[in-house]
């Protein structure tokens, strides 16, 4: 082995988004003789492209220089990817519930409890094909339910999510689990309303901005942001080293969170503790603030704004009685009083921007929309757009292909490889449902709600509807189709999506999925597939805000076990229902799209401009090409700073082109919506959440839980992961039973009163269930409030509303409400629990069949867990 | 001369790569005949320490690097001449083949840099990627560091920076003169708020004046916008407090850093 040391290197872009944009391009080094991977490392730009050829740039200000550097700046959830490849969890063989029969007998209350037996691909695929063919000919196509979004890996010719759609493209339709803007809730359903800024409803106009805060700019305020976490799913750590930057040219970065996220960790000058989703009652009194002292900017408003006298009315208490003073707030929020108004001055006095990086309370938890329009109300109030004053956000520089989103130099070319691309192409069949409501539309349909809930869409698609399912002459939901097995783990309120799994009317649920984990354990049949090192592909990487690139992914090592490729996968049971003839007659060949895959990798290429500066060939030797920075970048309007301006001139995509502190459309379309009012306003309750510790519940559930964007996992990947799971309190916290318990951060204070310690095992519980956690006092979490992370692995001890979970999935006990009542998002954050110190042995006697499953703590629940042998 | 690693921990971002390349590089690889494979878990060749720093809201977390220090008078060698050796470029190797069953040597090393290997009984550590060092490169956990925080090279490329740069655990320093050199090691911080309740404000330009009650070392400093005062860097100690602001009476504290990192936490005044 000693000779081989350096290996054969490949490149891998290492990311987890959807739908064939990539991102975290790697070197691979493997040893092909041994059919090895020997290690991951930065990928370089400059191995074959010179500084002069990339036009490299670099920002310059205050006497000293930024630059990007040359190689990738990747994250261990890039490093470690190994493990995965390489996990006990992977599904070893397709697999058949053992007391499901599509003959006879379905069980489908069993789902979620019972094992597994072995079966051949064949078997698994003839099987599938005949439950297709039956539920088209007793249902019609619109009762197969297809979940193909979320975060799988990213590749484009093996595409993880999708390729069964186009399937069901080609034999009649099906119906979509539309997702929607889950990373954005807030920003989609709130600030849209109050600024445009389609089609996120973040500041779209970003142009410049670090350069423009180097410049210019006294302070970043960090409001629940996470640099040091949330990119590293899609980008790196070139936003780390933005904010080391900052530190050294003394702008002053001050966050505004209930915890001390892995940013403020390192990075913060001043850190105001919050409690969770109780942001928008400090943002009112900061506005109370400078209205009562005169320090906002009312010429700016007066040509920039329209509505800031109905808003200003509510916050000085006109409306309803109630000034949202300092003092109110702080009863609220947990901010005291005297902070509120000095960190007011502050804001008034100086240069400030605001970061963003999605998740969090902050963003994701009820009437979401209020603190998302309140930020902008007060970036307003400050004149936004002037010199030092604008939003911006660390990640997703490049998302729907817009240049105006990167708050640096951008690429010359965001390349698109579309051409390659075998999954779901945004193909949006007459038939969806909101992921957010698939437990009711399982259930108990018709549901209804308005718009097409997919991120993306213009802010009047909010006002489209009602849409409703099951469309009329239409069967209800009859089989699943899932390559996105993480619903429980990720969405709202996944112990009902249990029940559902479970419910009579679903008669066949098939998963295809590399591991064995969550929404698996309900399936019927489970396709197993494999990751990109085991697949040829094409890849590119816009996120790293270095280069765009695009690049060729070779084949790192043999498919694994008995896995094939999620397009593969799809293909076999096409080739399998073209035995049924007439719609299905020809289906592999039709579904393949006449193209083999190097031809599609090549169409990928081809599609981009590398292929204007090398042939397919050099391109597959090279291995990528890299798009220089765009000329003249220095020359791109600065964020907001047009509108801030000539607002005439360059107005934003509201309807006044103006911002709205009054939303006329809000008025006239949702006249009696009290949760999200034309004016944005402190929401106490609604009729879908009590989620206040000062309300009846909080009195029952005394706790804010914060859930964030994980620091190891990447919403429910890497749960395995055993480099990761050894860091024992940060990543895992092992029980007095050995098993690794997903940490849950208690303040000592609280702690103190719970009689609880590092290392204790702990239920966080509401109503609608309970999830162990292991504890760990710290002072990164204020107190009344406790961390847990989403995304860990479901490890149910009971199943569906009012269950228990070892696993620490809190997402099982999350509203099933969505944000508010024309808001159809997630509420995964800043929701009431109680806290309550357990006995695991007392629990292991009680439920001996869940404690005692197969289970390994290094790597946790293990794919044998499942599986029974000889059956 | 020869190789030195400098880790400036005013750099680190507490990422880990450096922790998780030293596991990609020698898990389940085998680089004979610098070292075996490392198993897949409870080895730390490369190991970052996590510390939560001060209370509520004045919190910051450290992260430090443990590592091999590869000494010029490495107690490990001392205690195995035959199975431990120094290369020419000063990266301090246990002998696989020759370092069989010598479970002892973990005890050897009192920077606790040496694992036991129960499957191949064999004492494990960093071995400064030696095999990528002679192929012409960095080792793997400096090659992914995002931020230069740890570094790898010819100790008189470092020259400026070893000067000013402290030892681990600076007591064996002599002793042991260990090769990986830290800059900007933590140190604690004395922090605080200045407030008038009654006025239901924080005090700005207060005078805060904290006296070492052991070295009588005495630091004075202002608080700011936030009406915050904090002093870096201090040293572990008892500390009096004295916090003077015109119109204000005058107020002395207790405080100590000696335990840990301290926010005395809203310091009342009264108007005069």
């Amino acid at each position: 082995m000693g000779n081989n040391v350096k290996g054969t290197p490949i490149v891998k872009g290492l990311g987890f988004n959807s739908f064939g944009i990539g991102t975290n391009a790697c070197t691979v080094d493997i040893d092909e003789e041994n059919d090895k991977i020997l290690r991951i490392r930065p990928f370089h730009f400059d191995e074959h492209q010179t500084p002069e050829e990339l036009n490299a740039w670099k920002i310059e200000a205050r006497g000293s220089t930024f630059e990007p550097g040359f190689k990738t700046l990747i994250s261990p959830l890039s490093l470690c990817y190994k493990k995965r490849v390489y996990s006990k969890n992977r599904i070893p063989y397709p697999l058949k519930r053992v007391d499901w029969d599509p003959q006879g007998e379905r069980n489908p209350q069993n789902r979620g409890t019972s094992g597994y037996v072995r079966i051949s691909w064949d078997e698994a695929c003839e099987i599938t094909a005949a439950e297709i063919k039956r539920i088209h000919d007793q249902y019609g196509p619109a009762s197969i339910l297809c979940e193909l979004d979320g975060h799988g890996e990213t590749k484009f010719v093996h595409a993880p999510h999708g390729c069964q759609s186009r399937m069901f493209d080609l034999i009649g339709s099906y119906t979509l689990q539309t997702r929607q803007p889950d990373s954005w809730e807030g920003w989609y359903w709130g600030a849209k309303h109050i600024w445009g800024m389609d089609p996120l409803g973040q500041n779209s106009l970003q142009n410049n901005v670090i350069k423009d805060i180097a410049e210019n700019g006294d302070a970043v305020l960090f409001w629940g942001c996470d640099v040091e976490t949330t990119p590293l799913g899609w980008g790196g750590y070139l936003a780390s080293r933005l904010c080391f930057w900052f530190t050294e040219l003394g702008v002053k970065q001050i966050h505004i969170s209930p915890d001390v996220n892995y940013t403020n960790a390192v990075h913060a000058d001043f850190w105001i503790p919050v409690k969770p989703n109780t942001d928008a009652a400090l943002q009112l009194a900061i506005a109370y603030t400078w209205i009562k002292e005169g320090t906002y900017d009312q010429d700016y408003l007066d040509t920039h704004s329209i509505g800031f006298e109905n808003f200003k009315y509510y916050v000085m208490g006109g409306e309803d009685g109630v000034p949202k003073t300092p003092k109110w707030a702080e009863a609220i929020c947990g901010v005291p009083s005297y902070t509120i108004k000095a960190f007011a001055r502050y804001w008034a006095k100086h240069a400030v921007s605001i970061a963003h990086c999605n998740g969090g309370s902050y963003i994701r938890s009820c009437f979401a929309h209020e603190p998302a329009r309140l930020e902008v109300a007060l970036l307003g109030m400050q004149s936004v757009g002037k010199p030092g004053a604008n939003q911006f956000k660390f990640i997703e520089w490049t998302l729907y292909g817009m240049e105006s989103v990167t708050p640096l130099p951008p690429s010359s070319e965001i390349p698109n490889c579309s051409p390659a691309y075998r999954g779901w192409f945004r193909s949006f069949p007459k038939s969806f449902i909101p992921k957010t409501m698939i437990p009711e539309a399982i259930m108990n349909p018709p549901v209804s709600w308005y718009g097409h809930i997919g991120a993306g869409f213009p802010r009047e698609d909010q006002f489209d509807g009602p849409y409703t399912f099951p469309l009329e002459g239409n069967e209800r939901l009859h089989m699943i189709w899932s390559d996105t097995p993480c619903w429980e783990t990720c969405w709202n309120g996944g112990n009902e999506m249990q029940e559902a799994l479970r419910h009579e009317s679903i008669e066949f649920i098939i998963v295809q999925h590399p591991w064995m984990e969550n929404d698996c354990f309900f399936a019927d049949i489970i396709l197993p597939t494999n990751t990109k090192f085991e697949t040829e592909d094409i890849g590119t990487d816009s996120d790293n805000g270095q280069w765009n690139v695009v690049y060729f992914e070779r084949q790192a090592v043999k498919p694994r076990l008995e896995s094939k490729s999620d397009m593969e996968a799809v293909g076999e049971v096409a080739k399998k229902l073209e035995k049924y003839g007439g719609i299905y007659e020809n289906l592999y060949e039709r579904y393949m799209g006449g193209k083999t895959c190097e031809e599609y990798i090549q169409a990928g290429f081809e599609n981009t401009g590398a292929a204007k500066k090398m042939t397919f060939d050099e391109f597959k030797e090279k291995q990528y090409y890299a798009f220089p920075t765009k000329e003249k970048w220095e020359d791109l309007p600065v964020g907001l700073s047009q509108f801030h301006d000539d607002p005439e001139g360059h107005p934003l995509s509201t309807p006044s082109g103006k911002l709205e502190y009054y939303s006329t459309r809000l008025a006239d379309e949702f006249p009696d919506d009290k949760e999200r009012g034309p004016v944005p306003h402190w929401v106490d309750e609604g009729a879908g959440h009590q989620e206040r510790q000062y309300l009846e519940r909080g009195r029952k559930y005394p706790f804010l839980l914060v859930s964030n964007h994980p620091r190891w996992r990447v919403h429910a990947n890497l749960d395995d992961v055993t480099w990761f799971r050894e860091m024992e309190e940060y990543v895992k916290v092992t029980g007095p039973d050995g098993y690794k318990y997903e940490p849950v951060w208690v303040h000592p204070i609280d702690a103190g009163k719970l009689g609880l310690r590092t290392g204790d095992v702990v239920k966080l519980h509401n109503e609608r269930g309970a999830v162990l956690g292991g504890v760990r006092v710290t002072e990164r979490i204020m107190p009344g409030v406790v961390y847990q992370d989403h995304g860990s692995r479901v490890d149910s001890i009971v199943l569906g509303r009012g269950g228990l979970d070892r696993g620490g999935a809190n997402n099982l006990i999350a509203p099933y409400a969505t944000t508010s009542s024309h808001a159809f998002g997630e509420v995964t954050s800043g929701f009431l629990v109680g806290v309550e110190k357990v006995d695991v042995f007392k629990l292991a006697e009680e439920y001996p069949e869940a404690f005692n499953r197969d289970y390994d703590p290094d790597c946790g629940l293990v794919a044998t867990a499942r599986v029974v042998e000889g059956a | 001369m020869g190789k030195v690693f400098v880790f400036d921990h005013a750099k680190c971002n507490g990422c880990r790569n450096c922790q998780i390349a030293c596991k990609d590089e020698h898990v389940d690889n085998d680089w004979s005949p610098w070292a075996k494979p490392q198993p897949d878990t409870g080895h730390f060749w490369t190991h970052i320490e996590e510390r939560v720093c001060g209370q509520v809201p004045k919190v910051k977390v450290s992260y430090l690097l443990h590592i091999c220090q590869h000494c010029e008078n490495a107690p490990c060698i001392e205690a195995a001449p035959e199975a431990v050796f120094r290369r020419d470029d000063g990266l301090v190797i246990i002998d696989p083949e020759k370092a069989k069953g010598l479970k002892e040597l973990v005890e050897a090393c009192p920077y606790e840099a040496i694992f036991w290997n129960e499957e191949l009984e064999l004492p494990q550590k960093c071995t400064g990627c030696a095999h990528l060092v002679d192929a012409g490169e960095v080792p793997h956990c400096v090659d992914v560091c995002p931020h230069g925080a740890l570094r790898f090279g010819d100790e008189e490329d470092f020259e400026s920076e070893l000067a000013i740069a402290e030892a681990l655990v600076p007591e064996r320093a002599k002793t042991d003169c260990p090769r990986v050199h830290y800059l900007n090691l933590p140190k604690r911080f004395l922090a605080g708020l200045v407030v008038d309740l009654e006025a239901d404000e924080v005090v700005i330009g207060a005078k805060v004046t904290a006296e070492n009650v052991d070295s009588g070392e005495v630091l004075v400093t202002e608080t700011d916008e936030f009406g915050d005062f904090w002093f870096h860097c201090v040293p572990e100690a008892n500390w009096k407090l004295y916090v003077e602001a015109e119109g204000y009476l005058s107020r002395m504290l207790e405080a100590s850093t000696v335990e840990e990192d301290r926010n005395v936490g809203p310091v009342q005044v009264f108007a005069s």
